[in-house]
Formats: structure tokens, sequence, C-alpha cells
């Protein structure tokens, strides 16, 4: 069992600090918040933290999965794009490995994510994949204080409203899941 | 639908009424729209508020919309907290530039976790969660202040990108 406190691409296990739901002692509310996630074989530790407020759970899950699956718009592994962003300024070692894998898997461009796994924030991409990338950084990092340059050369690369406004919650949804994933646990080795 | 169910808190925010361009964009996507919202009151107005009453939940919110100068969001929050009951405490919370004394308490511990989550959640780690336990929350308060902490910070980023979007 080891602590990983850098980012990498192997697969982990995240343990939290605090207590989860036992599913035995799990209310109606806490069953049914549990039951719209899209892993119907196991709960993982994650959502049964996040199971102490259901009420918050069952609006955050769906939303969740609208904001990264939806039809139309920004294609999938341009969300990851932005989901890595927010991760990688978050330094949520977690939340990047799932969604850098994704990205992998869905565009099939390796060397995109090799890039920013070894420059970070500094990462040099294919313009199309730079521009999601910059804006997602700087939208995490200062959301006072947006480049207007970031928000044009996305313009640029002919990202109309709609994957404009797709980019900006699948970075903002990453400033909410880090916030939880990162601070309130910790990934492991898989052993 | 009651004005409750209607009323969307960043359209308010952003002032995109009848006719805005940007609100027919975002009710393109009118499912994450009406799940953000009802988002907004699973954070701000549970059914069971516990440990966090409104009135604590706005003055919070309303200081991390200031410390990342997000005005027009700050201000709805600042009404929040004069609606669910204002007191100079409260009004301290809601400020931005107010830090609490060394003096350990619950809300001393609160406040650090809130400022250093919204502005530098990379720097989190178990031992902040430790200080929260050690001031005497419980498990559950401490998943209802992340959830809070989280939440806002959301609303924040989706503000500040839609601005770009309306302004550009």
């Amino acid at each position: 069992m080891t602590v990983v406190h850098d980012f990498t691409l192997e697969p982990l296990d995240w343990h939290p600090y605090v207590k989860t739901v036992e599913l035995s002692q799990a209310t109606p509310e806490q069953l049914d918040a549990l039951k719209v996630t899209p892993s119907n074989t196991k709960v993982s530790a994650y959502v049964l933290v996040l199971a102490q407020e259901a009420e918050t759970l069952a609006e955050r899950t769906p939303l969740f999965n609208d904001i990264m699956y939806s039809e139309g718009g920004l294609s999938r592994g341009g969300r990851e794009l932005g989901a890595l962003a927010a991760s990688f300024v978050n330094h949520c070692v977690y939340c990047a490995a799932v969604h850098a894998n994704r990205y992998i898997q869905l565009e099939k461009r390796p060397e995109v994510v090799d890039e920013i796994y070894r420059s970070g924030l500094d990462a040099d991409l294919p313009e199309y994949d730079q521009a999601l990338f910059n804006f997602g950084v700087d939208l995490t990092a200062h959301p006072d204080n947006v480049g207007v340059y970031q928000f044009y050369h996305l313009r640029e690369m002919g990202l109309d409203d709609l994957e404009i406004l797709d980019l900006i919650h699948s970075v903002a949804i990453f400033g909410w899941a880090n916030r939880l994933m990162h601070t309130l646990g910790e990934p492991h080795r898989k052993d | 639908m009651s004005e409750q169910t209607t009323f969307d808190v960043i359209d308010s925010v952003l002032g995109l009424g009848a006719g805005s361009e940007l609100k027919a964009l975002r009710e393109k996507r009118d499912k994450l729209k009406a799940l953000t919202q009802s988002s907004y009151l699973a954070a701000l107005r549970p059914k069971e508020p516990r440990n966090f009453p409104y009135a604590l939940r706005a003055a919070i919110a309303a200081r991390m919309c200031g410390l990342w100068k997000v005005d027009e969001l700050a201000a709805h929050y600042r009404g929040l907290l004069e609606q669910e009951g204002a007191t100079p405490e409260l009004g301290n919370v809601a400020d931005a530039g107010w830090t609490p004394g060394d003096a350990p308490s619950r809300l001393t511990a609160i406040l650090r976790h809130v400022d250093l989550v919204t502005l530098k959640p990379k720097a989190a780690t178990r031992a902040n969660i430790e200080a929260l336990y050690a001031a005497g929350l419980d498990d559950r308060d401490i998943v209802t202040l992340a959830g809070l902490i989280a939440f806002v910070n959301y609303q924040i980023l989706v503000v500040a990108g839609l601005k770009m979007l309306r302004d550009n």
C-alpha cells in the first residue's frame, strides 16, 4: 500500500480520510442517490463518502454525467482535456490518471498526454489541444483573471459557442471534483 | 412551477433576461443548467442543514466569491445572507478580507479550510482534515463543508467562463 504523490498513468485506488457510508446501514435517500452512479456493479469509496450528503450527491452524479457525456458540442476527448487541465493545476493525481487514460482511449493520441505528463502546465501541444489545455489551466488557476487571449485562441481554432460552453463546464466540474477527491482522501498504487 | 424552481442564480447574476443569446445558449444544455441550479439548492438550502445553518452557508459562499473577486456572485450571496439572518460574526465570515484570530475555534478551523481549498486546493493534505476533526467536526460535517466549497468553486468557474462568452 503506497501513497502516490506524483502524477502517474498507472491504475490507482482512492483511500478516504473520512468514514464512508456502510451500505447495510444506508438510508433510503442514500440508496437512491447511490443508484444513479454509472458503475452499477461496485460502489466506489469516493461515492460512499459523498453519500453522507445524499441530497447533494443525487444532483451531482447526473450533472457530472451530462457535462462529460452529453450529445453534440465539444468532443468527448476535448472534455477530457479540460478535466485534465484542471486536475493538473489542482494536483489531483487520481482525477488526472483516470481522465488521461480516458483521453488516450478516446483520441488514440497518447503523445498529447505524454507531453502533459512530461512538461505539466508548460506542455507544448498541437495547436488545437494547446488552446483547450491553456484555457482550462487559466480558468482553473485564476478565475478572477482569465486571459482574453486564451478565449480568442479557442475562437481561432474554430470552436463555436456550444463547444466553448461545454469546455467551460468540463473545466468547472473538475474545479468541483478535484476539491473533493484531492482533499478528502489520497491515491494508492494498486497492489 | 413555483418561483423557486424557475429562478436561476447564474442567469440572474449575469443579467441574462429573455432574448439574451447567452441564456439561449445555456438552454441548449437545459439538463445541465437545471442540475446546476438544483445543486445550488442542495448546497445552500438542503432539507437537513444539520450543523451548517443556511446563514453560515451563505456567508461562507460569499467569502469564497470574494476570494476570487467574482463580485456579481458575491453580491448574490451577501443578499442571501441578509435573507437567512445576518449577524456581525457572519458579516465577518462573508468578508474575504477578514481573517479570524489565532484562538482555536470551530469557526476558525472552518474558515482556514475554506480559504485553503478555494485558493490553493493543491496544497491540501490529510493534516487539514485532521484539523477539522480536532475542531469538533464529525465525518458528515467534513463532507458537508467539502461539498459546499466544491460546489461554489464550480459555480465561480462557470460564471467566470460565461462572462467571457457574454463579453467577447
